[in-house]
């Protein structure tokens, strides 16, 4: 009894709860740091043309930042107090895009690295699985068709997600699901939904709205505002802190379902679960940003890379690479054509894609965990 | 409570020790039919298996005889299609899975090859049944994953990855982890193959250690007849899915049961003590 006694003290000294590393701290911060650097960027230009200085100002003004009224018209769409002119530039047309795209970036890859983990598939994201596409689709039906239904965007995404998860799922189960079987699955259900997007088009009413539709498919943050961050904070806090305390079990899932079970795992309501919250976090984003492709994808991929495979460093990770690349790929989406916009879909597609072929070439076993 | 109620349940045959007192089975299946969801074929039918309390119990059979699908159905990873599997005389069925946890450590075969992963987390895993989705690690925890990390001998290796891991490292490391659940009974399949002869050994130390400092009941698969006879209490050999025989190896491994069983021609010694030299393949299987 004694051994065992000395034996628990030298555990205890070893601080058990040590698993943020120097990495990890350093990656955060150092993502933090894109994300404001990157953020004060796309506040300073754009059509009300002011210098770095009084855009900075502004977005440090104290007289916002600590207004409630100020707050309570972001957050909860009351009367706007009086502001300076760069104010309500910077806080009421620049800013909530920034936070937008925080918010879908946190989400999405966080959505991306939580279906990596219940699938044990690393080509897992909400895109491929059909998350995406499902959601995409009950938007854009709500845009195009039931455009009544617009302030339950994240509720109709999720469940157009759902739908499209549920059937990606059962089309992949005998006895049991596989991470090749549920691409495959995942592939044609996206195809069957992409086709069904294409065809709501023909009963949008006007060029416009085919317009919106299409930038909206493609994912972009052209014209979020106070909204937008309003219709998706909560869905992505939820999902996002449930999906952290989740990380523990995350671990477990990826040493494999028998290990799981033998472990006392309820490995299918613990996958289901998670994936429940992972469509969560996915279709927050999507009702306010759109499909932006790839990003789910190839952010937990960078993220495992810089800290390694534990989920408990590599959720944290994800929370804070996301919004930092996000934020990133909007200024490039925003401002590199000068003029137009693009959608910021194009830019993660293009930049994602490459990236995603060279991490291919690069492991040797992709595809399976 | 639970050993009056199975010794009730025994009406067939008992198993004795060497000095003819019965010995108690801590894990028994009875009336066992198993195939798996995707077949209707029957792959094991077994009457009655006895995996006796505080004892080392081996499952040896050729490829393809069953050994795997019966250890999934002890492990309650397979429901059998009809029969029922008793632990300390419970039904399997009435435990919860994190209650079959603290009960039952089960090793399956093929363990993914996750290579980022210390081992020191890989062992504290094993504390999984013992903790709630929001709690976080207790001294209890910490005492038996030091327990499994000394009974396995890893300590040099705690901070290393497993994928830095030799095979036969990376099951000690598994080993370990099963050994964190802290379970009376305990089930391994095919623990040492693939591995060198140090650390099969090794494997093979951890686990007689671990019956003998603490009573801990094992039913281990063993792809080698002659390992499994000298490293024994019990062995079950199985046939084409049907028992074929079992008891203390003394009894079991005669020259007939390799021929039949494992269709080898081999001369078994018994004295001073139990070998099996297989000699040939026989040309009729």
């Amino acid at each position: 009894m004694a051994e065992s006694q000395s034996v628990v003290d030298r555990a205890t000294t070893r601080k058990r709860e040590g698993w943020v590393t120097g990495t990890l701290v350093l990656f955060c911060l150092a993502s933090m740091v894109v994300t404001i650097a990157a953020g004060l960027v796309q506040v300073s230009f754009g059509e009300y043309s002011m210098t770095f200085r009084q855009a900075w100002t502004a977005v440090f003004n104290p007289a916002v930042i600590f207004d409630l009224d100020a707050w309570s018209s972001f957050l909860f769409g009351t009367e706007r107090p009086e502001m300076s002119t760069e104010s309500v530039v910077v806080w009421n047309l620049r800013l909530p895009r920034v936070f937008v795209a925080i918010i879908t970036g946190a989400t999405l890859s966080v959505s991306g690295a939580v279906f990596q983990a219940v699938t044990r598939n690393e080509l897992a994201s909400p895109f491929v699985l059909g998350v995406s596409s499902g959601a995409g689709f009950a938007v854009l039906a709500t845009l195009v068709v039931f455009s009544g239904l617009t302030p339950f965007l994240p509720l109709i995404a999720a469940l157009g997600g759902t739908v499209a998860f549920a059937i990606v799922y059962t089309i992949a189960w005998k006895g049991g699901t596989s991470p090749v079987r549920l691409v495959l699955a995942g592939v044609i259900v996206n195809m069957v939904f992409q086709s069904l997007q294409q065809g709501l088009f023909f009963f949008a009413d006007d060029l416009g709205v085919v317009q919106t539709a299409i930038a909206w498919i493609t994912g972009s943050f052209t014209g979020t505002g106070w909204e937008e961050v309003r219709i998706a904070v909560l869905p992505a806090a939820v999902s996002i802190a449930i999906a952290l305390a989740g990380a523990r079990q995350l671990n477990v899932l990826m040493l494999g379902e028998n290990t799981a079970r033998s472990l006392g795992m309820r490995v299918e309501r613990v996958r289901f679960f998670l994936s429940a919250v992972a469509i969560l976090a996915a279709s927050a984003a999507i009702a306010v940003a759109g499909v932006v492709s790839f990003f789910g994808l190839v952010v937990p991929h960078i993220v495992r890379n810089t800290v390694g495979g534990d989920y408990r460093r590599l959720m944290v990770g994800c929370v804070f690479a996301g919004p930092a690349l996000m934020v990133t790929a909007d200024v490039g989406a925003r401002l590199a054509l000068g003029g137009t916009q693009m959608p910021v879909g194009v830019v993660t597609g293009l930049i994602g894609g490459p990236y995603f072929l060279y991490l291919m070439r690069k492991q040797q076993s992709m595809g399976e965990l | 409570m639970a050993r009056t109620q199975g010794d009730a349940d025994r009406g067939q045959e008992r198993i004795t020790d060497d000095n003819g007192i019965a010995v108690e089975s801590a894990l028994v299946g009875d009336s066992l039919e198993l195939s798996y969801p995707t077949s209707e074929e029957t792959v094991v039918d077994c009457a009655r298996l006895d995996i006796p309390e505080e004892a080392v119990t081996a499952l040896v059979g050729p490829n393809g005889s069953g050994k795997s699908t019966l250890l999934k159905a002890l492990s309650n990873h397979l429901e059998p299609d009809a029969g029922t599997v008793r632990i300390h005389g419970s039904d399997l069925e009435s435990f919860s899975q994190k209650e079959l946890a603290r009960e039952l450590g089960v090793l399956s075969q093929e363990n993914d090859s996750l290579s980022s992963i210390s081992v020191e987390d890989l062992v504290y895993h094993g504390r999984y049944p013992y903790r709630g989705f929001f709690d976080g690690v207790s001294d209890e925890d910490h005492a038996a994953v030091e327990r499994a990390i000394e009974l396995a001998g890893i300590e040099a290796l705690r901070d290393a990855e497993l994928g830095q891991l030799s095979g036969g490292q990376k099951q000690l490391a598994w080993i370990a982890m099963v050994l964190a659940q802290d379970t009376d009974v305990l089930l391994l399949d095919e623990p040492t193959t693939f591995l060198d002869v140090h650390h099969q050994f090794r494997v093979l130390e951890t686990i007689r250690q671990l019956n003998e400092r603490k009573g801990v009941t094992v039913a281990v698969i063993l792809h080698d007849i002659s390992q499994a006879a000298r490293f024994a209490d019990y062995l079950v050999a199985m046939r084409d899915g049907e028992l074929y025989d079992w008891g203390p190896p003394e009894e079991v491994v005669t020259e007939q049961l390799l021929a039949d069983v494992f269709g080898v021609e081999a001369t078994v010694e018994y004295e001073p003590e139990l070998q099996v030299l297989p000699k040939r393949a026989l040309s009729d299987r």
